[in-house]
């Protein structure tokens, strides 16, 4: 039985703390990297060579484009695949979106129409990834700024049938749900209802940011701030119906000093450890 | 109702700046204009390649300013988009984008400056290669070692330049509070760009030195490396020039160079 958060809780690596994190040895149960970050040699790979031998990893790719019409980018996933034999991470996970057209990268995790043909799409490149990998693949929900003109399948109702047709487990995104559920007027929790519990295999923490587009608030997922309080409690309700899960605070823009993720994280974990709590006496009332 | 290959294909053509009216079809306004929604993610597009650039080239914004090279950047992103999601790995063709830039023009030297940076890219994330013992071309034949061919570490660029771009980079470094001058006309450089344990060097070669190490790297054989060294310098030894050359631990196979398409580890001016 898990008593409590610590050891479910990781940060993301990034590289101004890689120095710090391999010299103090701070007490967070794993990390998570960018997988395109240590595709190339050199000191980072090195550097990650050292991290794992003291943290379990995370690889979260951002590149795959696993909502690719024109197909998987076979290079790249072989890439991918040699970096996940060397590195043994505990997790493997990228996106529901697409970033390749016409053999460009366009840098963003794009969104999908939500159709049976990106369905059917999504479906098999997750299958080939997971083939070439020889283990299941965590994805992840995006934070959305637009919809399309005929997406009629909703958002959780699209990954959980991508986890029944292929196997793969979710990562869930708690501010990632969170913004684009204020983005289009819908309800988090409801959507958090709609997702399969039983797929869900990681949870995302991260801050957002308030901009304005014509008089419209538009909240964006830049990573670059502590998790807000709305999210935090959306994370609390994900613990309850979800169970504890694997979490990870992200931080992209702004990195602050390494002290900030852990408070981040010790928070987190508090979390887990209450609603752990929480499910016992529920258990115990009924 | 379009394909999905259709609207990636016009969500790419909008993200890239090119015409958005296709692609804003496709996008519900929720409340705003379409092509407002489509401008939240070409915002992200643009200043995130732009920010990857500028790591990889920050003298070359140092010496234009981030405002010239946010608009250099933009437009070399439209014609040139990254191939692939390795973000270090872009950026190959901006020295060349930059030298066919007409408002550089007034900076001869900026290409070259960029493909030093590059060449230090390239050099920071090349795979790792153990180096060849000297012994190794010991063994070989005297009548064979002429055709003999070497392959160089793969972090190695030899670069020259008809200006001195080694010392344009170093006079802008951040932790240079005031630039020194660098004279244009002092004259150009040879340098040899590498890695070296966790760090990127680089230093200035002799001409004919410069000249066999580039023929190797090139894929030329010992023979016609030696002839083109001694074309640069009768005075120039091929017994040292060998023994320098695995000191410096830059041969790591006997055998031809693998050549990687569009990643030319010999630079030099057109």
């Amino acid at each position: 039985m898990i008593s409590g958060g610590a050891g479910l809780v990781g940060i993301g690596l990034r590289a101004p703390h890689v120095a710090e994190i391999l010299a103090a040895r701070p007490p967070v149960g794993w990390l998570e990297v960018h997988t395109e970050n240590y595709l190339g040699g050199g000191p980072a790979l090195r550097a990650l060579d050292r991290i794992r031998r003291e943290h379990p990893i995370s690889l979260h790719g951002v590149g795959l484009s696993l909502g690719s019409a024109e197909g998987l980018d076979r290079g790249h996933l072989a890439r991918v695949v040699a970096l996940t034999r060397r590195i043994e991470p505990a997790l493997v996970s990228e996106h529901l979106s697409w970033s390749i057209a016409g053999g460009a990268y366009l840098n963003h995790l794009l969104p999908l129409p939500y159709t049976e043909e990106s369905l059917a799409v999504v479906a098999a490149h997750v299958a080939e990834a997971q083939e070439a990998l020889g283990r299941p693949l965590l994805v992840e929900n995006p934070s959305s700024y637009l919809r399309f003109q005929h997406s009629p399948i909703p958002e959780p109702e699209f990954l959980a049938e991508l986890a029944r047709r292929t196997g793969c487990s979710l990562l869930c995104d708690v501010n990632n749900v969170f913004v684009s559920c204020r983005n289009f007027d819908h309800d988090p929790v409801a959507y958090l209802d709609a997702l399969p519990a039983s797929s869900i295999g990681e949870i995302h923490l991260a801050g957002h940011a308030e901009n304005e587009a014509d008089g419209r608030v538009i909240l964006i997922d830049d990573h670059g701030s502590r998790v807000s309080d709305e999210v935090w409690a959306l994370y609390a309700r994900a613990l309850e119906r979800f169970g504890p899960r694997p979490t990870l605070i992200e931080w992209d823009t702004d990195i602050p000093a390494l002290p900030v993720l852990l408070d981040e994280a010790g928070r987190a974990e508090v979390a887990i450890t209450r609603s752990v709590a929480e499910g016992g006496s529920r258990a115990l009332a009924a | 109702m379009p394909s999905l290959r259709e609207i990636e294909s016009e969500m790419r053509l909008a993200l890239l700046g090119g015409d958005d009216g296709p692609a804003r079809t496709m996008v519900r306004g929720d409340g705003l204009e379409p092509a407002a929604r489509l401008a939240i993610y070409r915002h992200h597009v643009v200043t995130t390649l732009t920010a990857a650039l500028q790591a990889t080239f920050p003298v070359v914004c140092r010496l234009v300013d981030e405002r010239f090279f946010a608009y250099a950047a933009d437009r070399y992103i439209q014609v040139e988009p990254p191939s692939g999601p390795c973000l270090f790995e872009y950026g190959a063709g901006f020295a060349n984008f930059l030298a066919g830039f007409p408002p550089c023009r007034s900076l001869p030297y900026l290409a070259d400056v960029a493909r030093l940076e590059w060449a230090m890219q390239r050099a920071l994330h090349a795979p790792d290669a153990i180096p060849l013992p000297i012994r190794a071309i010991q063994g070989v034949a005297p009548d064979l070692a002429g055709s003999l061919t070497l392959t160089l570490d793969p972090s190695v660029t030899l670069l020259s330049s008809r200006y001195p771009v080694d010392r344009i980079w170093r006079a802008n470094q951040v932790d240079e509070p005031e630039p020194a001058v660098v004279n244009l006309a002092d004259g150009g450089a040879r340098l040899e760009i590498r890695r070296s344990g966790d760090d990127v060097v680089f230093r200035a070669l002799d001409p004919a030195v410069f000249v066999f190490r580039h023929a190797l790297a090139r894929g030329g054989d010992l023979a016609a490396a030696t002839a083109e060294a001694l074309a640069a310098d009768p005075a120039f030894d091929l017994g040292s020039a060998l023994t320098a050359l695995f000191a410096d631990g830059l041969p790591i196979a006997l055998g031809p160079t693998p050549s990687t398409p569009g990643d030319d580890p010999c630079q030099r001016e057109p």
